[in-house]
């Protein structure tokens, strides 16, 4: 029990200190989960609105799909990223493997599901009336869309927000395409993993509070837009 | 004419919800069109204002064939504007509601305020228009979604049930708008409704639905009834239970049991109780409302079920019925006709 107190004591001051090493991780960790965030919202907000907006044949198959997707463990998408970027990869030469764009790429597969599936769900969620106002307005197909894009603002940044805290948390992927190199591709949750393999618990300890901090934040974020879309 | 509709059929899977032959609608009048729920009145203005396609049938727009592809409408959807009987409004405020179909319309800023500004005027919501509208009330709702038609100017205003979500006040003011705008802006009305004192008070012309087809009447009286003989071997039919009313052999058209009833309004006559004996066809009810209406006086009468009759002025200001008053009314077998 001495050892969680005096390790939470510890890390607390660790974090108040604004520890050098802790924050060059904690940058790390806050530039790779932005990045594949903007590039998840880039890809699946297009995508789940795409999908949600029309009509096609295997509409629901599809959606299926998607929401499978979303249980994808990380450990999965690193190996299926690690066989296209090793050097025996198709994506070999570019050098990807153990750098940020690496765990870029893998944060940014493991998000588009949870993007694109929480828009289809915004969109869905918006009153048909939206769509055949503004066609009775005279809106073509485009500006009808954008109408209902803008009234399920709330969700898709709801949406955002969650995915970004999915990825802010992942280990598979950082561990097995970024490889914990310390000051480069060293993010919260591998850096975590390897003080507690080493048995020091302050930098993990203090890692944990930083964590549960930004999920704590993106949590009150996600509802705040949640709360925005139910008081539409 | 603004619309010339001829066998028009919509069908929602293998349910037909309207089968219209043939339907003529002027231009710059205003037109109630009347029905019980479930009649079709929502599915024909929704193909009036270009919104859902029919499944057979031709529409004629100012004597244009229209082509419900998506490519095609567009064009046409700038003139015929809908307003629906739960508006929504855009969650941003009542003036960039209604600047939305102006700047589509690529009107210059200057125009687009003088006709926010103008039309919020119109419905008497000037003061509201930096208010956010998502937290307006019904009535005011209804006013602004009016208003965001309006200011398009178009040719045709289709308004679903405008006034049967708000109150006392609203509904009088939306009626004044409707009036004022076909008579001032020339605008064709089409509105749909149950009230057919509104209707009428209204309305140039009034077209009346029942199970989607038109029915050539001006005046619902129209029931659910069963078929039956009485003990002496004569037709009679049978209006939920309450209401028995003899009908002649020739009226039977075929062997169905279970038909529609029209009840003419305009062929029922009315005594007091005490006046003469009671005959066949002869039914006690009481006034429950009493209303001039285009000449005459309109009386709804609760016999079981609510019967509405039109008598003459004369006839009324003779007899001077009163609400709450119980009074005998007489269908003779000619006011019954079997659909």
């Amino acid at each position: 029990m001495n050892l969680l107190i005096d390790s939470f004591i510890s890390a607390i001051r660790l974090v108040v200190s604004m520890d050098a090493e802790l924050d060059a991780i904690v940058g790390v960790s806050l530039k790779v989960s932005c990045t594949s965030t903007v590039l998840a919202g880039l890809i699946g907000v297009p995508l789940g609105f795409t999908i949600a907006f029309s009509e096609f044949v295997g509409k629901r198959m599809t959606i299926t799909v998607l929401n499978t997707l979303l249980a994808l463990p990380t450990v999965v998408i690193g190996l299926f990223v690690y066989a296209f970027i090793s050097r025996r990869g198709i994506f070999g030469p570019f050098d990807l493997l153990y750098t940020q764009r690496a765990i870029i790429i893998g944060q940014a597969i493991l998000i588009i599901p949870v993007v694109a599936a929480f828009t289809i769900a915004a969109i869905s969620r918006i009153d048909e009336r939206y769509r055949k106002t503004a066609m009775t307005l005279g809106a073509n197909r485009l500006q009808t869309a954008w109408i209902v894009f803008r009234e399920a603002r709330f969700g898709i940044v709801a949406a955002i927000v969650a995915a970004f805290g999915r990825v802010i948390s992942e280990i598979g992927i950082s561990m097995m395409l970024g490889g914990n190199i310390k000051g480069f591709t060293r993010t919260m949750t591998t850096a975590m993993a390897l003080e507690y393999d080493k048995g020091s618990f302050i930098l993990a300890v203090a890692l944990g509070i930083v964590l549960l901090g930004l999920s704590f934040g993106m949590n009150l974020l996600f509802h705040f837009f949640q709360g925005r879309v139910h008081s539409q | 004419m603004i619309y010339t509709v001829s066998d028009l059929i919509k069908k929602y899977g293998p349910r037909t919800v309207l089968d219209i032959p043939y339907l003529e609608v002027e231009k710059e009048q205003i037109y109630a069109l009347l029905g019980a729920n479930g009649a079709g009145k929502t599915t024909l203005l929704n193909i009036l204002g270009l919104l859902e396609a029919p499944t057979a049938g031709r529409i004629h727009y100012c004597s244009r064939p229209v082509n419900y592809a998506e490519s095609a409408l567009q064009s046409l959807r700038k003139e015929v504007v809908l307003v629906d009987q739960h508006p929504i409004l855009f969650t941003t405020t009542v003036f960039k509601n209604l600047e939305f179909g102006l700047k589509i319309r690529k009107i210059n800023k200057k125009e687009r305020y003088r006709i926010i500004d103008e039309s919020l005027d119109l419905v008497g919501m000037r003061e509201f228009s930096s208010a956010p509208a998502q937290y307006l009330s019904g009535g005011e709702t209804q006013r602004v979604a009016i208003a965001r038609a309006l200011a398009l100017s178009p040719k045709v205003f289709l308004c679903d049930e405008p006034t049967s979500s708000v109150d006392v006040e609203n509904q009088n003011i939306i009626i004044t708008i409707l009036r004022r705008i076909n008579e001032a802006k020339k605008i064709s009305v089409l509105f749909t409704t149950h009230d057919r004192s509104q209707a009428a008070r209204l309305a140039h012309h009034t077209i009346v639905l029942n199970q989607g087809r038109l029915v050539p009447t001006l005046y619902e009286n129209i029931f659910r009834g069963v078929l039956q003989t009485d003990p002496s071997g004569q037709p009679q039919c049978v209006i939920q239970d309450k209401m028995h009313l003899s009908i002649g052999e020739d009226q039977v058209i075929d062997k169905r049991k279970a038909v529609s009833v029209f009840i003419d309004p305009e062929k029922i006559a009315v005594r007091k109780p005490s006046e003469d004996p009671a005959v066949a066809n002869e039914l006690q009810g009481r006034v429950v409302q009493i209303i001039e209406e285009n000449g005459k006086v309109r009386m709804v009468v609760d016999a079981g079920v609510w019967v509405a009759l039109l008598i003459s002025k004369k006839r009324y200001q003779k007899i001077v019925f009163m609400v709450g008053e119980t009074i005998v009314l007489s269908i003779p077998p000619e006011a019954i006709h079997l659909m």
